[in-house]
């Protein structure tokens, strides 16, 4: 490796980069634009208590504990409930035994099971509690002896509810991310298709001169681009040091799938192409993140699950090197994968 | 007595089955033009390529400057410049960016572009985009670059390709001087009267082979056939071509039938030209 090739090939790319009127646009507004709908969502969270309630009992008075700021939805299986409560459509789930009503009478204290999500404020445990008192004293008209066994669905993140806002970080950092790697693939796939990938390559340039200059433009713009971002909208004041690594390896797996897209892509409009239809891959686990619920557990097979997970994780809820290890593992196997096979292809179509 | 500047052994490439360059062998000395010539599909590009380390060879080597070009694929290419056919500049720099460009990738220190921008003829234009030149400028352009490391082998694909003749007498101009410097040049070009100026030994390249390679001059000896070509007039008032082969034992008495018998309005003698030999050689055109 030649680092003096190396540099210079590497300001070479991003005078071109910053020449590109498209890409060095998206790349500034890309900031401005995310910061700002970062500052401009709601930074409190939604106050209202919806919790969702299976039995299989008469119960005529439950509508009663309806209130302001608190919602009773009954819904028809326990794994219902379930679902609801994993994918965020209620804060907990209220299982009452069919044989509530008898073990009353009898004296017996019922077994009541909640299940909560997993990032409930602790107030909603005390708070249920106060509901199933309630839901019995009306059926009964006194106050009788129940026993509530809890349940947390999905990591305990009890009491740690976060506003919308810091759940569309990881988002916002991915999606900047994947712009730069549309940067990166069109000015690979321009050096390709115009032939001046063969005139630097007769010079004493490698091919691994090459591919470390691109990488490091590409993850150098990325990886810049997505520390700024997250420093501005707080996403560092926790675990910082989790957060440099965790954007660097995502860095580095938008550029090895730049690779791949530039070697898909013939012209700005292909690679475009290309990258939008991976652009929206890749920000699926995002919206899990942002919006609870709306994906399943396919999304662990999408590369940027492992970044998203990290960021949320580390930003929103302080975890440590011992909770995201393996999440980093994994996402340096990705960058691997990616970045070896990048090369491959790449190197095929202009060899 | 100069030493080789290019060793082609046995030199082999193959696409899957296709056998594009089938094991040549030639050599070209410090200081000399070579012609290379032939139709497309020839093998001439992928010759070029093996020869500067674009690709490696199935079979054979290569060697320049003493260097095998597969060991030492970096130190050659220090030492070559190239100007390939199909124009690939980066047409959103500068000329003058541009050469720099690759002065830094060569670790030339520095470098002045503004020279080498005379030299072709862009000076005043070496800080506009290259996306604004005419496909001429660009050409002069491309052979520029393949000038900022002053290459000891210079590779010029079809330079002039396009050019107008006043920039293509200008291109021909800086080969000649290259050559003056020292440096050897290999010329891969469809123009045969270029060829033929330029060249100290041609090759001929077909189907992968050499298929002929020694001076303009000896293979016109050698294949082609000299010529009297002759008008004369008809007794009907028009005009008849008659042709006398020369350099055959029956030439005198032909020539002396020509002047007793017929009456010549012009006459003028003609040598066969390159793509003659050529023809003459493989049974096709170079331009196929």
């Amino acid at each position: 490796m030649n680092l003096r090739i190396i540099g210079a090939f590497i300001s070479k790319d991003l005078s071109l980069f910053f020449r590109n009127r498209f890409f060095a646009s998206m790349t500034v507004l890309g900031i401005i634009v995310y910061i700002a709908i970062y500052f401009v969502m709601p930074k409190q969270v939604d106050e209202t208590l919806q919790i969702g309630l299976y039995t299989q009992a008469t119960l005529p008075f439950f509508e009663q504990v309806q209130e302001e700021g608190l919602t009773l939805q009954a819904v028809d299986s326990e794994e219902a409930l379930k679902e609801g409560v994993v994918e965020g459509e209620y804060v907990a789930g209220v299982v009452l035994p069919a044989d509530i009503l008898e073990s009353f009478m009898s004296g017996q204290k019922p077994r009541i099971s909640v299940y909560f999500a997993s990032d409930a404020p602790p107030e909603i445990k005390e708070s249920v509690e106060s509901i199933i008192r309630e839901l019995a004293f009306l059926q009964a008209g006194q106050v009788l002896p129940i026993e509530v066994t809890e349940e947390i669905l999905g990591p305990d993140m009890l009491g740690k509810q976060i506003p919308p806002r810091d759940r569309m970080r990881p988002l916002f950092a991915v999606l900047l991310l994947i712009v730069e790697t549309m940067g990166l693939a069109n000015l690979l796939s321009q050096e390709v298709e115009r032939g001046t990938i063969r005139a630097v390559l007769v010079t004493p340039m490698s091919v691994i001169d090459l591919f470390a200059a691109k990488g490091a433009v590409g993850v150098g713009l990325a990886f810049i681009q997505s520390v700024l971002f997250i420093a501005v909208v707080g996403g560092m004041n926790t675990q910082p040091l989790i957060i440099l690594v965790a954007l660097l390896l995502g860095a580095v797996l938008v550029t090895g799938i730049g690779f791949l897209i530039a070697a898909l892509g013939k012209d700005m409009m292909s690679v475009m192409a290309w990258g939008i239809m991976i652009f929206v891959l890749l920000s699926i686990p995002s919206f899990g993140v942002a919006f609870p619920g709306t994906v399943t557990d396919w999304i662990k097979a999408v590369p940027s699950y492992y970044l998203v997970d990290t960021i949320h994780r580390a930003a929103n809820f302080g975890s440590g090197w011992g909770d995201i290890w393996y999440n980093l593992l994994i996402l340096l196997g990705f960058d691997i994968a990616f970045f070896w096979i990048g090369i491959i292809v790449l190197r095929r179509k202009f060899r | 007595m100069p030493g080789d500047a290019i060793v082609a052994e046995e030199l082999t490439y193959r696409y899957g089955e296709l056998v594009a360059v089938d094991h040549i062998s030639f050599n070209v000395a410090e200081g000399e033009i070579l012609g290379f010539l032939g139709p497309n599909g020839a093998g001439k590009t992928t010759t070029v390529k093996m020869l500067t380390g674009q690709l490696k060879p199935k079979e054979g080597k290569a060697v320049l400057l003493g260097m095998d070009v597969g060991s030492n694929v970096e130190k050659v290419q220090g030492q070559i410049g190239v100007c390939f056919e199909e124009t690939n500049l980066y047409e959103q720099m500068s000329a003058a960016e541009n050469l720099k460009l690759f002065a830094r990738l060569f670790g030339i220190k520095g470098f002045d572009a503004n020279v080498l921008l005379k030299r072709v003829d862009l000076a005043g234009r070496e800080n506009d985009r290259v996306e604004g030149y005419s496909k001429g400028m660009k050409q002069r352009l491309m052979v520029a670059r393949s000038l900022v490391n002053r290459p000891r082998v210079l590779f010029l694909d079809e330079p002039t390709a396009g050019l107008d003749p006043a920039s293509a007498e200008a291109i021909r101009g800086i080969i000649l001087e290259e050559r003056e410097r020292g440096a050897t040049v290999f010329l891969t070009t469809h123009d045969i009267l270029e060829a033929d100026k330029l060249s100290d030994r041609v090759a001929f390249m077909n189907q992968g082979k050499i298929v002929a390679l020694d001076t303009p001059h000896n293979l016109k000896q050698q294949y082609g056939k000299r010529a009297l070509k002759a008008k004369v007039a008809t007794s009907s008032g028009g005009l008849e071509d008659r042709e006398v082969i020369m350099d055959t034992p029956q030439t005198p008495e032909a020539v002396n039938e020509l002047f007793t018998r017929e009456k010549v309005v012009t006459i003028h003698s003609e040598e066969a030209s390159l793509e003659d030999i050529f023809i003459e050689i493989t049974g096709r055109g170079l331009q196929g």
